[in-house]
């Protein structure tokens, strides 16, 4: 993503994305499960849906990485996808919030499609990206 | 900023006052009007910012902020949401930018629909409710509070990022999703066991209409989904904070502020929903009299859900009273001389 910022928008917005990017990364680091979780077992249904998707996904991506600017839109449609994917996929906060992570970097990449927002969707979403991890997640009374 | 959107932000600014005053729970007020005011500046903020990706990211900000606060569902619960519906606009704004076949605009439209569904909290994606959770952790604040500017938001910035064929391509997905909104609505908040549930379900059964209006496209149609709106914002939320203590003690009266509730609830006339319907029909006549014909029937099944939400309300005294009598004379006097919103609203 920072390369692909560097690309579409220079230098500042790419640090922003990798200062946002790292900062959400030591966070998740630190917090959430220990351990390997990729592919656990009982991970067939998810199996079966990533082949089914992927034949949807190969139809659109012919189509969407050609041409000037496939990289930004493959980029953003792979990190979005995922991330709504892995949003569906798990009731961990921690999860989650790395998700809200990456789909904020992910969004002011996006920024690159329109003109006039300039570098503020790249702070901005470092901003969300690096601070959404220090959030309170718990849950609390009725009041 | 949209004239459309502007009228909204006011109205939704009326109803946080409302409920600050007229709240009848034993809650900060303090707390209140920071959360509502949040809210309220997040949606003048989507509504003013300039490109749809910082709209995005404002939706991402709020919605994790909604999630941080207190409440009784799980704070994954209360994010899904809005990431998902953040996610699916995002991928719709790929697809609306990406140049290859029609079907891919046509992707962004279905993408833009499903984000808005999923933020709002409509079917097919409604947000998981606590019946015993605070009004501002709950999934009432994007349906009835955000939801209205975000959805005038993405339905403008459709229009003109999508090619016409796949403009027309949202437009049908609108009126496909609200009419199966208005009868899933309807009939659930008429028959649902929980009394909060149903008041959801209301909300809901509204939103479709605001869908079928949205998706018309003819004049008749903005207008009809902007009193709809309207009478989300300052009509259903307003009497369901009011609600809310009755709702607590399980109490409920069948006196004629009761029924009088329950028509405005129902769209009936003099009230503003009774406007919103007749335009809305008209609309669908022009365009296709079976929609019309559809609506009409799906009209009909707000009266049984109605008359449970206004019984709900039990007798209300004090200042709550009073609050409800100024709900009943806004929508009132909206329905029967309706042109200075729409003119507001340059519709």
């Amino acid at each position: 993503m920072t390369v692909i910022a560097w690309q579409s928008a220079g230098p500042v917005a790419a640090a922003a994305i990798a200062t946002g990017g790292a900062l959400a990364a030591v966070r998740r680091f630190g917090s959430g499960p220990d351990g390997w979780r990729i592919m656990p077992p009982g991970s067939t249904p998810r199996l079966v849906l990533c082949v089914a998707g992927g034949l949807i996904v190969l139809w659109i991506a012919a189509a969407v990485t050609t041409g000037a600017g496939a990289s930004l839109r493959f980029t953003v449609m792979v990190i979005a996808g995922f991330s709504g994917a892995r949003v569906l996929a798990s009731e961990d906060a921690s999860v989650l919030l790395t998700a809200t992570s990456m789909l904020a970097l992910v969004v002011a990449l996006a920024s690159a499609f329109a003109d006039g927002s300039g570098l503020w969707p790249y702070f901005g979403a470092a901003v969300i990206a690096a601070g959404a991890g220090w959030l309170p997640h718990r849950t609390a009374r009725a009041t | 900023m949209q004239p459309e959107s502007a009228v909204l932000l006011v109205v939704a600014a009326a109803a946080l006052a409302f409920a600050v005053t007229f709240n009848p729970l034993s809650i900060s007020r303090g707390a209140l009007l920071l959360k509502g005011g949040t809210g309220l500046a997040a949606s003048a903020a989507i509504a003013a910012v300039p490109t749809f990706d910082l709209v995005l990211l404002i939706l991402l900000t709020l919605g994790v902020l909604h999630a941080a606060i207190d409440g009784r569902r799980a704070f994954a619960v209360r994010l899904r949401a809005p990431i998902v519906a953040v996610a699916t606009l995002a991928v719709a704004l790929v697809f609306a930018h990406a140049q290859g076949p029609d079907e891919l605009q046509r992707f962004a439209a279905v993408g833009l629909v499903a984000g808005l569904a999923a933020a709002v909290g409509l079917m097919p994606y409604m947000h998981p409710l606590d019946p015993e959770e605070p009004m501002t952790s709950s999934p009432i604040p994007w349906i009835a509070f955000v939801g209205p500017v975000l959805a005038a938001v993405v339905v403008a910035r459709a229009q003109q990022m999508l090619a016409p064929d796949a403009g027309g391509v949202f437009g049908g997905m609108l009126i496909g999703l609200g009419l199966l909104n208005i009868a899933w609505g309807s009939i659930a908040a008429w028959l649902t066991e929980s009394e909060v549930a149903a008041w959801r379900y209301s909300f809901v059964a509204d939103w479709g209409l605001v869908l079928c209006g949205f998706g018309l496209t003819l004049a008749d149609g903005g207008r009809a989904a902007l009193l709809i709106l309207f009478s989300i914002v300052v009509g259903r939320l307003p009497l369901y904070v009011v609600s809310r203590q009755a709702l607590r003690d399980k109490a409920v009266a069948q006196r004629p502020i009761n029924f009088v509730v329950a028509g405005a609830l129902a769209g009936s006339a003099p009230f503003v929903g009774f406007v919103a319907r007749v335009l809305l029909l008209r609309a669908a006549t022009q365009l296709y009299w079976p929609l019309a014909l559809a609506l009409a029937l799906g009209m009909l099944l707000w009266l049984p859900g109605s008359l449970r939400l206004g019984r709900s309300l039990a007798v209300p005294r004090g200042r709550q009273a009073i609050g409800v009598a100024l709900v009943l004379a806004v929508n009132v006097a909206a329905g029967l001389y309706p042109l200075p919103i729409l003119l507001a609203a340059r519709l």
